[in-house]
């Protein structure tokens, strides 16, 4: 790498560290959130780009990808403590998503199967852990997501199976009639889930008492609920994420990947394709079940509305934007859910637009969906993409339009 | 008469064929010659249209055919049997040939029954979808669906390619009736340098895109250079 | 013999038919596009809904009925035409999650800016047909002059486009233009061409669909109205081979019986279950499809 290139990532990382703290400065409900979600950022951003260089990567792998989630949880665990309750509450929601989505991440992209029913997978997830929470309602947190993660993971098997004979279009079409199904399903067993109202955590959700004697010394600042409900997210997205990580880097990942591209070549290397496909399924579903989960965590409650059809369409589409089949696409997805409404509304506010026609109560379709469209035509791999496909150009100097996919993959 | 002028096509940063200049008269059958990658197959497919060239000019009887559409390359009479017979294996026989015979000035019916009359096993064939026959039926095939339309010229990507030696012999014999009877101007593309140089009357090896030698075909074949180093003939 | 025509069997086994008849011409239409462009459109009940929508707006200047019906399937045919050329005619050759992502967009982008215009009101396309059932001997029989509409109009439609692949040149072009695209060219066809008939043939039937379930007096029209629709339609294909048209349709006409009984015998609930299920069940025994040509080859 030449001095000019050199020079030149940082200008982008500058770049894209600015746009960070603009966005941070528009989506959040105060001065002192935004300050703190702009410094959580830089130092994540910081700590990406240290934890990417090749020879660190290159010398113990599963300790890189260790450290770098590790200093991205700490970080922003520690700014938790800073940030009002709403921001906090967010924060959680978009990590939540950012689970389901990195699931689908590995599906779609690595395994190259099309799922449109994410949504009601983590609708599984959400409603297993809402109804074994009514019915032993003293399980351990960590426990009950196992339980939501374990339906989840039943689940993708039953829809995986059948799926594992099916192409593309087919399989879409599948897992979409699941998504329009899911809500008859649950209100065909409204007795266990509570028909149209949903069910309700039976008791709120507090910090153990040991963790709290731990910080006993002054304020205890774990008392608050959403702080509280926040960290186990990032803790359980943390622990979701390194996984994921070491998932695409290992054998089971390149298997998949030789399954997507080349089949006959997969099975001649002894690979088992329906096996790998139906794994491919499992993994994805289990993950957005544990994404579920976790919203009945910080919601305290599971309502059948939520889990719609529609909600594929909006995990598809941030998905898409942030950048399928990569990791930090599955971030940026996440925070681009947690944080759209919020953008849309600023924006909406600022031009004047009235609130209440039709046109702003549309607007977040529109924007999502056209932003849908645009991405796939323009920046087919995302967000994440864009950058990676720009740092390739760098490092290659010549001819590089048809780099194959898989190099883009490889780092996690 | 096609003429090309110059040619260079190039994918990426990598040239299939630089400055290649060459004229296949009309009537006769000119043969493109060369080791694999030697850019056959790119010379033919720039000449249909599908691929557009760097530099250079490609024309027929005057008339500028780079920058044209496929389909209206093909519409004016430059009928291409591709690489691997491009046969639809979907379809059967005669909706293969009913495809090729829209382009005819002759109804469809006449013009079945001429390729029919010409071919007779692809009237026996005619219900058969096309991926039920032979590798020599595909090739008798894809030239009956090219020459349905009645064209005046005719390129021919590897005819031979997978043929048993008796097979390709029999279309070789074919090919030189029909450029007779029919006037075609005929390009001719072969890795099989000695079945091609048989019937041709002109000759062109190509060399990792460069025209090495391009003169009658008669002195083409009695070159023992060419024909150890370009044409893998025994010497 | 009136009392079992008039029973609830027969009226199930008729009215099933009839809604069928709606989800065999959307599978259908899913069948032309998949057959044209070796794409699966998942806009196809949104596009069609937005084109109805347009025709609506003749009705409010006080056009009749088949004014609007002709100004929406005009629009179908622009929509369907344009949305090729724009959005799908770029993607060609790419990865084929592309394009369902694509369609998927496109569909919530048609859906809320319809809201964003009309509202989410239904709103009705008042047919001249009645849709009061006919009686028979004082009992009413499940057919009324609007479900003989739909029937008849559909009927026409599917023969129609039946009589269009099979027996017409322009068919064979189409087919060759999903098949083989390059070989098309080297034969003179036209494939961009095609490739845009497909979507706008496609369109038309889709539009003629909506068109038909928008007139009827128990739906009307809302933005959402195709989704369940699209939804059935799709399973319908699914079913009975994404590359048969025969196949989808016949698979929806029964689709729509079986989940008629269902809704009676059962609930209504069931329906979307049963559906999930035929498919689930179908596309474990025949992965391509109940009708899928299953031919084997010569290597």
């Amino acid at each position: 790498m030449n001095v000019a290139s050199v020079t030149r990532s940082k200008i982008i990382w500058l770049v894209v560290a600015i746009i960070g703290v603009a966005v941070a400065f528009v989506a959040t409900p105060n001065a002192s959130d935004a300050v703190a979600a702009s410094v959580l950022f830089v130092v994540i951003v910081v700590s990406a780009a240290g934890f990417s260089s090749a020879s660190f990567r290159q010398w113990h792998p599963v300790l890189a990808r260790a450290a770098k989630v590790l200093v991205v949880t700490c970080a922003t665990l520690f700014a938790t403590f800073f940030f009002s309750e709403t921001t906090n509450f967010n924060l959680a929601t978009g990590a939540a998503m950012s689970v389901t989505l990195v699931g689908l991440s590995f599906l779609t992209g690595i395994s190259g199967q099309i799922s449109l029913g994410n949504g009601a997978f983590m609708g599984v997830g959400a409603f297993v852990m809402a109804m074994w929470a009514n019915h032993h309602a003293t399980t351990p947190i960590v426990l009950a997501l196992l339980i939501a993660i374990a339906g989840g993971a039943v689940v993708g098997l039953l829809l995986g199976l059948p799926a594992t004979r099916l192409r593309g279009p087919y399989l879409a079409g599948m897992t979409l009639a699941f998504a329009v199904a899911f809500d008859a399903i649950l209100n065909y067993f409204n007795s266990w889930t509570g028909g149209d109202g949903g069910l309700q955590l039976p008791r709120s959700t507090n910090p153990p008492g040991w963790l709290l004697r731990l910080f006993s010394h002054g304020v205890a600042p774990l008392t608050a609920n959403t702080l509280w409900l926040t960290d186990i997210t990032i803790v359980a997205t943390g622990v979701a994420f390194f996984f994921m990580a070491n998932l695409f880097a290992s054998r089971v990942g390149r298997a998949m990947r030789l399954v997507r591209d080349n089949e006959v070549g997969a099975e001649l290397v002894g690979v088992n394709l329906a096996r790998t496909r139906v794994l491919a399924f499992v993994i994805s579903s289990s993950y957005a079940a544990l994404g579920g989960a976790l919203w009945t965590l910080i919601n305290n409650s599971a309502t059948p509305s939520t889990y719609s059809f529609a909600l594929s369409i909006v995990i598809l589409s941030v998905l898409v934007i942030g950048g399928i089949g990569t990791i930090p696409g599955a971030l940026i997805g996440g925070l681009i859910y947690a944080y759209s409404t919020n953008v849309i509304a600023w924006f909406t506010a600022r031009t004047g637009l009235n609130p209440q026609g039709n046109l702003a109560s549309q607007l977040n379709g529109i924007i999502f969906g056209g932003l849908l469209i645009v991405t796939m035509m323009f920046a087919p791999r995302g967000v994440a993409g864009l950058y990676r496909t720009f740092r390739r150009r760098q490092i290659i100097k010549g001819p590089d339009v048809n780099q194959p996919v898989e190099e883009t993959y490889a780092e996690a | 008469m096609i003429r090309v002028s110059n040619l260079t096509v190039a994918y990426g940063a990598v040239k299939a064929l630089t400055d290649v200049s060459f004229e296949a008269p009309t009537g006769a059958i000119t043969a493109v010659l060369g080791a694999n990658g030697a850019g056959k197959t790119t010379l033919l497919r720039t000449l249909s249209g599908l691929k557009a060239p760097l530099a250079g000019s490609i024309t027929r009887d005057d008339v500028e055919l780079v920058g044209m559409r496929t389909e209206n390359i093909a519409r004016l009479g430059i009928a291409h049997v591709p690489e691997g017979r491009g046969v639809i294996g979907e379809f059967t026989v005669e909706e293969n040939l009913r495809l090729g015979a829209l382009n005819a000035k002759v109804s469809a019916k006449d013009s079945l029954a001429t390729q029919y009359e010409r071919f007779p096993i692809l009237g026996e064939r005619r219900r058969q979808h096309a991926d039920q026959l032979s590798g020599g039926e595909r090739q008798i095939l894809s030239m009956a669906r090219a020459l349905i339309a009645q064209p005046t010229s005719l390129l021919l990507d590897e005819p031979s390619l997978g043929l048993a030696p008796l097979i390709t012999a029999q279309i070789m014999a074919t090919i030189k009736e029909l450029c007779a009877s029919d006037g075609l101007t005929v390009i001719l593309v072969e890795q099989n340098a000695s079945s091609a140089l048989r019937i041709a009357d002109r000759a062109i090896v190509l060399n990792v895109g460069h025209v090495v030698a391009y003169d009658s075909a008669a002195v083409v074949a009695a070159d023992e250079k060419l024909r150890q180093y370009y044409l893998g003939m025994a010497v | 013999m009136d009392a079992f025509l008039t029973s609830r069997v027969i009226s199930d086994l008729l009215g099933g038919m009839t809604n069928g008849m709606i989800y065999g011409l959307v599978a259908l239409s899913l069948v032309l596009v998949w057959r044209s462009t070796g794409i699966l459109n998942f806009a196809q009940g949104a596009m069609p809904m937005f084109a109805v929508y347009v025709g609506m707006v003749a009705l409010g200047h006080y056009f009749g009925y088949w004014v609007c019906v002709g100004i929406a399937l005009f629009a179908g045919f622009v929509i369907g035409a344009g949305t090729e050329r724009i959005l799908v005619r770029p993607l060609y050759g790419k990865p084929e999650i592309n394009p369902i992502v694509v369609m998927v967009g496109f569909l919530t982008v048609l859906e809320a800016v319809a809201a964003a215009i009309w509202s989410s009101v239904p709103r009705g396309l008042p047919s001249p047909f009645s849709p009061i059932d006919y009686r028979l001997g004082g009992l009413p029989l499940a057919v009324s002059p609007f479900s003989l509409y739909e029937i008849i109009t559909s009927l026409a439609v599917m023969a129609a486009v039946a009589m269009l692949f099979r027996y017409t040149n322009l068919g064979l072009q189409l087919r060759a233009s999903a098949l083989a695209p390059e070989v098309s060219r080297l034969l003179g066809v036209r494939v961009n061409r095609m490739l845009t008939l497909g979507w706008t043939l496609s369109t038309g039937v889709g539009t003629i669909t909506a068109i038909l379930v928008s007139s009827n007096f128990f739906t009307g029209l809302t933005p959402q109205v195709m989704d369940g629709i699209f939804a059935f339609g799709f399973i319908a294909a699914a079913v009975g081979g994404l590359d048969s048209p025969v196949g989808s349709i016949v698979a929806g006409v029964v689709m729509g019986i079986i989940l008629q009984f269902v809704g009676d015998y059962v609930n209504s609930n069931a329906i979307i279950l049963a559906a999930v299920a035929i498919l689930i069940v179908s596309l474990m025994a025949r992965p391509n499809g109940v009708f899928s040509p299953v031919r084997t080859r010569r290597v």
